[in-house]
């Protein structure tokens, strides 16, 4: 499903952010990506999400070698993967309803359907009485559920949580974990970088351990 | 992970949901900031409204200079004594020559007629014994001998003056030639000051949309997160930039009209003086219909630009 072959990073400024690192994840499988601070772990993600591309070596998505993937192709394979963001990333002028409802309608799906899918996505993360509320009207770990509901909304192959926990206290963040458990259990890779050790031990899944590169 | 994209409508069906919503999501942007909407509009309306008026003023000068004298003309005053008849019998062989298209003859007693209506001096004309007015043969010449080669014209003028029955020839063409000359120049002046015009809304309506992409960079960034292409990041821009050119092409048309209907009537009474019937026309749907089109098109491209100059230099993170 995932698979980095001999993959380094290396910015414009010369930073290196990821040396060598080779990986192979299945589909279905989900894995904790840990390390320092700095160890490349957004990097990493950022990679698969094709947000950026490597300096070095292969990742393939799917069967896919993500570095021969066009331009114009790239919005179409996002759609199949799913990122939450430790700072949500939800708009603020939107409704929760909204706010989830903007990968389906970016997909160009129907009124009804969007509103089937979007309530089902807000009672997985048991928001559904939230939907009319904006953003700014919610907690913390709400509105990491809410990212979390726009992230799996158009059912994702690949989910990908880039510290997702990081500003919640440790129920939330327990909980949050096991919501997503459950989108692992209905089919989907799952990846999430976190340096909460203790929530990743009780978790029970796969650790991927990053080191930073030495400069 | 399924590698190929599988939309649950068609391709044409997800076109059409996707510039439905880009439509109700770009008006409704508009009407929501409704105080800088109307800024913009106005801005766009007043330079728009400058060009079409121009544009006016010339069409209706133009339709003074084509009235009845579309085809310049000669006319030969004929000599007194000469009779109605005989002056008739000149025209008609005058008519068979290849250069001229047609003769008209205006006998004494109708320039008369004439006369006194137009200068209204009929009382001074009935204290002389006679008509003093001579018959007037109106030549109008073949067009290709016109079309830009004055020098025939002359040609055919001192031909024309070798007649023993013609006193004097007079050509009716300078005039026209010199106020058409004055309105190519009017012309010229009016489509640099179109350009200018219309590359300052390209440049309002661009700088709106930048503003307003500066304003929803955050949800431009989600969107390219989660998937959007730039035709659907850029399309609600477009229509923005569609709307404000539309919009402010209407405005215009109202400027103008309301311009013009002060005018209708002091030009008339103008006209009136000069025993003319002229009177002021309007845009026409023709133009009407390019100005709309034309400040909709620029509001396109303006929004184009300002979208694509953000989508080139924008990088996720």
């Amino acid at each position: 499903m995932i698979e980095f072959k001999a993959v380094s990073k290396q910015y414009p400024t010369g930073q290196l952010a990821l040396y060598n690192v080779n990986l192979s994840m299945q589909q279905g499988e989900m894995a904790f990506l840990t390390g320092h601070s700095g160890a490349g772990k957004s990097t990493l993600l950022k990679l698969i999400a094709l947000l950026d591309s490597p300096t070095e070596g292969t990742v393939t998505i799917a069967g896919q070698d993500t570095h021969y993937i066009k331009q114009r192709k790239i919005p179409d394979f996002r759609r199949n993967i799913g990122v939450i963001f430790q700072d949500h990333h939800l708009l603020k002028d939107r409704t929760v309803f909204e706010n989830i409802a903007l990968p389906l309608k970016i997909e160009g799906m129907r009124p009804h359907d969007i509103k089937r899918r979007v309530r089902a996505a807000l009672d997985k993360v048991d928001l559904l009485k939230k939907e009319k509320e904006y953003p700014q009207m919610l907690s913390a770990g709400e509105k990491q559920r809410v990212g979390i509901a726009r992230a799996v909304v158009n059912k994702p192959s690949i989910i990908l949580a880039d510290e997702p926990t990081g500003n919640l206290d440790p129920d939330l963040a327990l909980d949050i974990m096991h919501t997503f458990k459950q989108f692992n259990e209905y089919g989907s890779t799952v990846l999430i970088a976190s340096h909460d050790h203790s929530l990743i031990k009780e978790m029970k899944k796969r650790i991927i351990v990053l080191r930073k590169v030495k400069q | 992970m399924s590698a190929t994209y599988k939309p649950e409508n068609s391709r044409v069906a997800t076109r059409i949901t996707h510039h439905k919503e880009a439509i109700n999501y770009s008006l409704t942007r508009l009407w929501q900031s409704q105080a800088s909407t109307w800024i913009t509009l106005a801005a766009i309306a007043i330079a728009l409204s400058l060009p079409a008026s121009l544009h006016l003023f010339l069409k209706n000068l133009k339709s003074l200079t084509d009235d009845k004298r579309e085809v310049p003309t000669v006319s030969l005053f004929i000599k007194q004594g000469i009779t109605e008849q005989q002056a008739r019998d000149r025209g008609e062989l005058l008519a068979e020559l290849t250069e001229i298209d047609k003769v008209v003859l205006i006998p004494k007693s109708e320039a008369l007629e004439q006369f006194r209506k137009v200068t209204g001096i009929a009382e001074t004309l009935e204290t002389l014994d006679e008509n003093p007015l001579p018959h007037v043969l109106v030549v109008t010449p073949r067009m290709n001998l016109i079309s830009g080669d004055t020098i025939n014209m002359q040609k055919l003028a001192n031909k024309l003056e070798n007649y023993p029955e013609v006193d004097l020839v007079q050509m009716d063409i300078e005039w026209v030639q010199r106020l058409r000359a004055i309105l190519r120049i009017v012309e010229r002046t009016i489509m640099v000051i179109s350009i200018l015009l219309a590359l300052t809304v390209l440049l309002v309506i661009g700088n709106t949309i930048r503003l307003d992409i500066q304003n929803r960079k955050e949800e431009i960034e989600v969107s390219k997160l989660i998937g959007a292409t730039s035709a659907y990041i850029r399309r609600p821009f477009i229509y923005s930039g569609i709307w404000y050119g539309l919009f402010g092409g209407i405005l215009s048309l109202v400027i103008v009209h309301i311009a013009l209907f002060s005018l209708i009537s002091p030009v008339n009474e103008l006209a009136s003086l000069y025993a003319s019937d002229f009177s002021i026309s309007g845009l026409g749907i023709k133009m009407t219909l390019y100005i709309l089109l034309g400040s909709s098109l620029l509001g396109m491209i303006g929004a184009w630009l300002a979208v694509g100059r953000h989508l080139k230099t924008t990088t996720l993170t």
